[in-house]
């Protein structure tokens, strides 16, 4: 993993730059995955606000920091995470079966024997598009949950978007946005890497793809989660 | 539509809602007209920057910044360390005069600070922007714990190193309430009982006679009923017992006693 991690790092830096291909990768990753992650963040949103509202009631019999409370814990945790577990199951599987697939019909040996480089070629605009996408999703799956908790915060537990942006003024910094987005190009980053890795070790045969592929979200998956308890211990510092 | 144009907009949306964002927090105010005054305090009790400022009540600003300013002195020669830069509106800019008072409060379930300004009088200046301005410390409540533990410590002492005298005290404290209440019923049944009744009716009587007659002594008619009884009593005087026998035979009066 790590010789892929130095060369693909490498290779960001090293032409050719392949625009047209990361372009295509960022409107896979960033636009077609989009509807997705905005459907599913917002339903996260909507359930971490009535059970923050549920558990404050049980504890203190009063709600109204839930709002505050909510908006920070989806500006943290929530957005990133749930826009990188998405990325991985849709777009780390994709790249895995994509480039495990090129692997065991040989493509990645042709390119090799045109004398194009497989990481330059297949791993960097794929790792840039997913840094880039990982980071603009995250941002957007964040203000969707915001508006989603907001707009059940006022339909369910009466709070108006005023209340609800007053509560959030007591909590919220403008590092926590900051901080979401650099964890969305972080976990952004790890999901190309993995796939790509195992997609380049994929053995023959549909089974090594379908291998390749599972091991590539279960890792993918680990992997953020323990990168998200790195980062969030590291920023907690910032504050 | 083109792969790049699409991934652009993707792009532009995502710094448009950051920014959006940012904006409606209040994290940058390209628009902003409020005005900064430096509130100075040796004790700030835990406010921090981005804490609500409230003029009567109402959110007019937040705590821009708080700065340790070691060699500050008030006009008056007072040093005052921590200066508390906040921000406050142009609406409620004008509401903030010379005579206003800064403090800092609680609010809310969980305590959260803010700086309350009390509305000066409209006698009093209004202030420039980035004027200074001493604020009221608030009270300091581990302070107030610390001197409430030291005060029990006295008290626990004083009663062990007197307890028999405590316990005398406490024991004739008792006693006399024990008295003091017998002495109340006592009271209490004489005022019901029908002879006193009529002792303290005939009681008050009296002294409304007696009132009624000091009232008469000071008219006019008793005046000079004295003036004449003192003319009298000094025509008496220089005499002896026949002389006065023959007064009163002059006058007309036959003084037996005599």
């Amino acid at each position: 993993m790590m010789p892929l991690i130095v060369e693909t790092l490498a290779g960001v830096f090293t032409p050719p730059f392949r625009r047209k291909e990361f372009f295509q990768q960022l409107y896979f990753v960033g636009n077609k995955s989009l509807f997705i992650i905005v459907f599913c963040v917002s339903f996260a949103a909507v359930v971490t606000i009535l059970e923050s509202s549920f558990h404050m009631k049980l504890v203190i019999q009063n709600d109204s920091m839930v709002p505050g409370f909510a908006a920070l814990l989806i500006l943290r945790e929530l957005g990133a995470v749930v826009t990188a577990l998405l990325l991985t199951s849709r777009v780390g599987a994709g790249y895995a079966s994509e480039v495990g697939s090129m692997k065991i019909t040989e493509q990645v040996d042709a390119l090799k024997m045109l004398g194009i480089d497989p990481i330059n070629f297949l791993v960097v605009p794929r790792f840039l598009a997913c840094v880039l996408g990982g980071m603009m999703l995250t941002i957007i799956a964040n203000m969707t949950c915001i508006l989603s908790a907001m707009a059940v915060s006022q339909s369910v537990l009466g709070y108006t978007p005023a209340m609800f942006m007053t509560s959030m003024h007591r909590f919220v910094q403008f590092q926590d946005i900051i901080f979401a987005t650099i964890k969305g190009g972080c976990f952004g980053a790890v999901i190309p890497l993995v796939a790509c890795y195992y997609g380049l070790r994929c053995e023959s045969g549909a089974e090594g793809v379908g291998r390749a592929t599972t091991n590539t979200v279960v890792v993918a998956s680990i992997a953020i989660i323990v990168i998200d308890f790195i980062l969030s211990y590291t920023f907690s510092y910032l504050y | 539509m083109k792969v790049e144009t699409k991934v652009g907009l993707l792009a532009v949306a995502s710094l448009a809602l950051i920014v959006l964002f940012a904006y409606f927090m209040g994290f940058i105010s390209p628009f902003s007209s409020a005005q900064e005054l430096n509130v100075m305090y040796n004790y700030a009790g835990g406010i921090e920057e981005g804490s609500p400022v409230r003029v009567m009540g109402i959110k007019v600003g937040k705590v821009k910044s708080i700065t340790f300013d070691p060699n500050y002195k008030m006009e008056n020669g007072e040093e005052v360390k921590l200066r508390l830069t906040i921000t406050i509106n142009k609406k409620a800019w004008t509401s903030v005069r010379k005579d206003s008072r800064f403090f800092i409060n609680l609010a809310g379930v969980i305590g959260e600070k803010f700086l309350e300004i009390s509305p000066g009088t409209a006698e009093a200046s209004e202030f420039s922007g980035g004027d200074f301005v001493r604020g009221e410390d608030p009270p300091r409540i581990d302070q107030l714990i610390s001197q409430s533990y030291g005060l029990a410590g006295k008290i626990i002492e004083l009663v062990e190193k007197n307890e028999g005298s405590v316990t005398n005290m406490i024991q004739q404290l008792d006693r006399l309430t024990t008295n003091f209440n017998k002495t109340l019923v006592l009271l209490d049944k004489t005022t019901k009982n029908k002879e006193v009744s009529r002792l303290l009716d005939n009681a008050v009587k009296i002294s409304d006679d007696v009132a009624y007659l000091t009232g008469n002594l000071r008219s006019k008619k008793a005046e000079e009923t004295y003036d004449l009884v003192h003319k009298l009593l000094f025509r008496l005087e220089p005499l002896d017992g026949p002389a006065l026998k023959k007064f009163f035979q002059d006058e007309g009066v036959k003084a037996r006693i005599f």
